[in-house]
């Protein structure tokens, strides 16, 4: 590679993490832009924590509303008035890291209250954060406010137990079933929790990391799934 | 006297039916001709598609995402790509974008003229579904003539597409759009306001603007029952927010608002406000561009989770995409329309007869293969 | 040619050999093997128009071949010979659970049904096989027989889908028969006779004889008679015993191969019944439109086939066009609407001709 090519990609590249892809996607070569854009990459992948925190500080500097008050800060500080205890651990600022006990009335509270009003469950995804623990994650939405926060529950895999909150929001009640079937979290107080894609009387946690297919099923032979490509 | 209990009948709809849109099973508890309880069984499509995605690599997730909904391919890719393209933070250029947005149109519009045939087929009317059929021919040669295939396009990738438009599409497009506008009111004649088609549809399977919010239903059903909101305008992704459209919501022309003849013509509105929009981005395509300038060589993302959603033509598609930095998405989770919009069947549908059971089945407008995945 | 015509030719050709009995058994399977034959080739036309009527509906080109022997036959002409010989030749399934004696007789029944309604209708001037002085009561009772084999079908499936549509079509022709009945009244009662014949010949002169011109109230008692007909042979709008999407194929669903056949092949024979007798009753018959002009006997048969024909091809019209009534809302315009309406036709018929003396 020669030398002018060699200081243009460092520059593009200064300028991307920067913040400014215009040059980069600007340049007219293609073998040279791609070999800029790995560059990039690699540049980004090396400095994952500022990468994160630029992004949400960017997000909190664009955001209309106010400069400090994300809605994040905004939903603890109002469950703070009410409720004690409930956070797991470290917040960034991207997220809702809570514990399991005190979710149903949580919850309650996040829908029912009027500046915070999330009276939409947009989707319930199920974790396997490897190390025997387990995650369930919310994201809320309010039809009114059109503000949108993330809150995400860690139990343990011996005892993976969340109150379930099928009665505030009915869409729960599929997305829980669906959580249980895939990862095996159990949702106290569901009116009706059993299985709902696969068979009734299948053995095992699919999507979790360590899951092993059963030999048979009623005497059909259950195929391996394959890595990659073979 | 008492009161004469007959015994109730556990009846099974499906899994080989005519008229379930796809391989689904409906265990039905009726007391003569009215329906007590449904409960679906779902799982007959189930692919493990969340589990495949974590053992292959961004790029071969595409066609995975073609399969989901079948009938909506192209709006599959676009949710998937925009996802992607969020958490890697890469911009694509304007032709791509326009590009991107007349696909998606097309495809609504082939969409939405499936889900209301099919909705008068269930009902008997044998001919508006060939019709219909006939008009998506032409749309699904559009696409043959783009990227070479006809109902699974693998056509949007990450940073771009994979073909460039032909020579002669825009011409081809024009031709469709200026022959199909009068076929749409031709087919509202003939089935919106046909007196036995309104009998059998409006007030029935009422579903009020609380229940279809709380049982996270979205897309043309939330918008028959009154509620304004569209991805497109509220939260607006790729270039929705250059176009001028209007949002069509039920206003319970023939019955109440949010029956199914409301989730019908929502529909058919649609149609007419997605032919606008691929008119408008026609006229604004950037002449020169190439489509695969922003394609990044190696795609893996920077260590992080996103939810994004697009609008599909059955509602609010979300894709959530956690990423540990490897070329394999660690977790892909596909939160997808019709699930919910079959969650909410068991509530609207209590108290009418059989027939209108699978009347309001077809407003509904679902896909098994995205339901199961 | 009734029984007694042909008796009589009989006797004068044979009546030395064989003895009369024989005779007049001989001259009664005649006809009715005619018949027999006629209702054959009848469903192979008709079954052809529908295929290629509802592709043109449909904007579809229907069955179509290059030429006898390849593919269907020159525009697909060999296709209901093709559709024939599949039915023919399927594998005939009883299920085990089913009422055997009963699921083997439905089929019959309602083919016994179709078949002798034909032998009181006119198919030219003096070409009838039967002239009988109550030709109109008896059709219209003997096309109950109907009723009674599309329950035993859907019981003697032993399916809940069967049952449902058993019970669906046994409530609906019950129901339509009186609206149909009714009208009919106001034909006999202008005419002044039951018999096909003589009612044909009250409507002779040219078009503005027929029964239909005779009275403002007449064209509601044909609309009303023609809509009830569409119910009792089980025909969309009027289709749920049958409805493909919602309950498979009904009170047939277990049925297959020739059964099958028998069921459809009824509903066919029954169209052309209910068509005929309106095409008699209002539209007048073997008569020709023009006074004196094209009225021999040949062209008799030609214009109560013709009139037969445009009314079935309306059927077939309507079938593809509108979408299904639900029950209830099917039994709601039988009992709540045509049947006040056709009451009310007779006593304005009976008022009008009083009055007007026509």
């Amino acid at each position: 590679m020669s030398e002018d090519i060699q200081v243009l990609i460092d520059d593009v590249v200064a300028k991307a993490l920067a913040g400014d892809m215009d040059p980069i996607n600007n340049i007219e070569d293609r073998v040279t832009r791609s070999k800029a854009k790995a560059a990039l990459v690699k540049a980004k992948r090396s400095q994952p924590e500022t990468e994160i925190k630029s992004k949400a500080s960017e997000v909190s500097e664009n955001s209309d509303v106010k400069t400090k008050d994300t809605i994040e800060h905004i939903v603890i500080a109002s469950l703070t008035k009410n409720f004690s205890n409930f956070l797991d651990g470290e917040q960034n600022g991207e997220w809702i890291q809570m514990k399991a006990e005190n979710w149903f009335d949580i919850a309650k509270h996040l829908k029912e209250n009027e500046d915070l009003y999330f009276d939409s469950l947009q989707c319930n995804t199920g974790f396997d954060l490897e190390g025997g623990m387990l995650e369930s994650r919310y994201n809320l939405h309010s039809m009114k406010h059109l503000h949108a926060i993330e809150i995400r529950i860690k139990v343990s895999i011996e005892n993976p137990n969340i109150p379930s909150v099928e009665s505030l929001w009915r869409v729960a009640d599929w997305f829980e079933r669906e959580t249980y079937d895939m990862f095996g979290i159990n949702f106290t107080g569901h009116r009706d929790l059993r299985r709902i894609l696969l068979p009734e009387d299948w053995e095992g946690w699919p999507l979790r990391k360590n899951y092993e297919e059963q030999e048979t099923y009623h005497g059909i032979v259950v195929p391996k799934v394959k890595e990659g490509w073979e | 006297m008492g009161v004469v209990h007959g015994q109730e009948m556990v009846l099974n709809i499906g899994p080989q039916h005519p008229a379930t849109h796809g391989v689904l099973r409906l265990q039905v508890k009726t007391d003569g001709e009215v329906i007590s309880e449904i409960t679906p069984y779902l799982g007959y499509l189930h692919r493990c598609f969340e589990k495949h995605c974590e053992n292959v690599t961004y790029e071969q997730v595409i066609p995975f995402t073609d399969r989901c909904d079948y009938l909506a391919s192209m709006t599959m890719n676009f949710g998937y790509v925009v996802a992607v393209e969020k958490l890697m933070d890469i911009k694509v250029n304007d032709r791509v974008q326009h590009i991107r947005v007349i696909m998606a149109e097309l495809q609504r519009i082939a969409s939405h003229l499936l889900a209301t045939g099919v909705f008068g087929l269930d009902l008997g009317a044998f001919t508006p579904f060939l019709h219909m059929l006939r008009d998506r021919e032409r749309i699904i040669d559009l696409f043959e003539m783009t990227c070479g295939a006809r109902l699974l396009y693998n056509y949007m990738w990450v940073g771009g597409l994979s073909h460039d438009l032909p020579k002669g599409f825009v011409e081809a497009t024009l031709n469709f759009l200026d022959y199909f506008e009068p076929k749409i009111d031709e087919f509202e004649n003939l089935l919106g306001h046909n007196k036995i088609f309104v009998e059998r549809t409006a007030d029935i399977g009422i579903m009020p603007a609380e229940v279809a919010i709380n049982f996270g239903v979205t897309g043309p059903n939330l918008r028959a029952s009154g509620v304004n909101w569209d991805l497109r305008k509220d939260d607006p992704y790729s270039i929705y927010d250059k176009f001028d459209f209007n949002v069509p919501v039920g206003q319970g022309i023939k019955g109440t608002v949010g029956d199914s003849w409301d989730r019908f013509y929502v529909r058919l509105q649609e149609i007419r406000e997605s032919v606008k929009i691929v008119r408008q981005a026609i006229d604004q395509l950037p002449k020169d561009g190439d489509v695969h300038q922003s394609m990044p060589k190696k795609i893996r993302p920077p260590k992080g989770s996103i939810y994004s959603r697009t609008e599909s033509p059955r509602g609010d598609l979300g894709y959530y995409i956690e990423s540990d930095g490897s070329d394999t998405p660690s977790r892909l989770k596909m939160r997808s329309p019709a699930f919910t919009a079959l969650g909410v069947l068991d509530e609207i549908a209590g108290g009418w007869l059989m027939s209108d059971v699978l009347a309001i089945l077809g407003s509904l407008d679902i896909v098994l293969g995205e339901i199961d995945r | 040619m009734t029984v007694d015509y042909i008796f009589d030719f009989l006797t004068g050709l044979l009546g030395g050999f064989l003895g009369s009995d024989y005779l007049l058994l001989a001259s009664m399977l005649i006809p009715c093997l005619a018949i027999f034959g006629f209702i054959t080739i009848y469903a192979l036309i008709v079954i052809y128009a529908e295929l290629k009527v509802s592709s043109f509906i449909q904007d579809k080109v229907g069955p179509m071949g290059q030429g006898v022997g390849l593919h269907a036959g020159k525009w697909g002409l060999l296709q209901p010979v093709a559709d024939a010989l599949k039915l023919l030749l399927k594998e005939d399934i009883i299920p085990s659970s089913a009422d055997r004696p009963l699921f083997i007789l439905a089929p019959f029944m309602i083919f016994i049904g179709a078949f002798i309604s034909f032998v009181a209708i006119p198919f030219g001037e003096s070409i009838i096989v039967a002239d009988l002085n109550i030709g109109l009561f008896y059709i219209l009772g003997v096309g109950s027989i109907a009723v009674l084999s599309l329950i035993l079908a859907g019981w003697a499936s032993n399916n809940k889908w069967s049952l449902y549509g058993g019970m669906r079509s046994a409530a609906q022709i019950v129901s339509y028969e009186i609206p149909a009945g009714l009208s009919l009244i106001v034909v006999i009662m202008l005419a002044g006779t039951l018999n096909l014949q003589d009612i044909i010949k009250y409507q002779e002169g040219g078009i503005f004889n027929w029964i239909i011109f005779d009275n403002p109230f007449v064209p509601i008692a044909f609309v009303v008679y023609f809509i009830s007909a569409l119910a009792e042979v089980n025909r969309t709008p009027f289709d749920l015993p049958e409805s493909e999407s919602e309950l498979v194929a009904g009170f047939a669903t277990e049925y297959s191969g020739m059964r099958y056949a028998f069921f459809f092949l009824s509903e066919y024979a029954n169209m052309f019944v209910v068509s005929a007798v309106a095409a008699a009753g209002f539209l007048g018959g073997w008569q020709s439109p023009f006074d004196g002009f094209m009225s021999t006997p040949a062209w008799s048969v030609f214009w109560m086939i013709s009139k037969t024909g445009f009314l079935i091809f309306v059927m077939i019209w309507l079938r593809w066009t509108l979408p299904r009534l639900r029950v209830d809302q099917l039994m709601n315009v039988c009992w709540k609407v045509f049947l006040p309406i056709a009451l009310l036709n007779i006593f304005g018929v009976a008022i009008w001709t009083v009055v007007f003396n026509s």
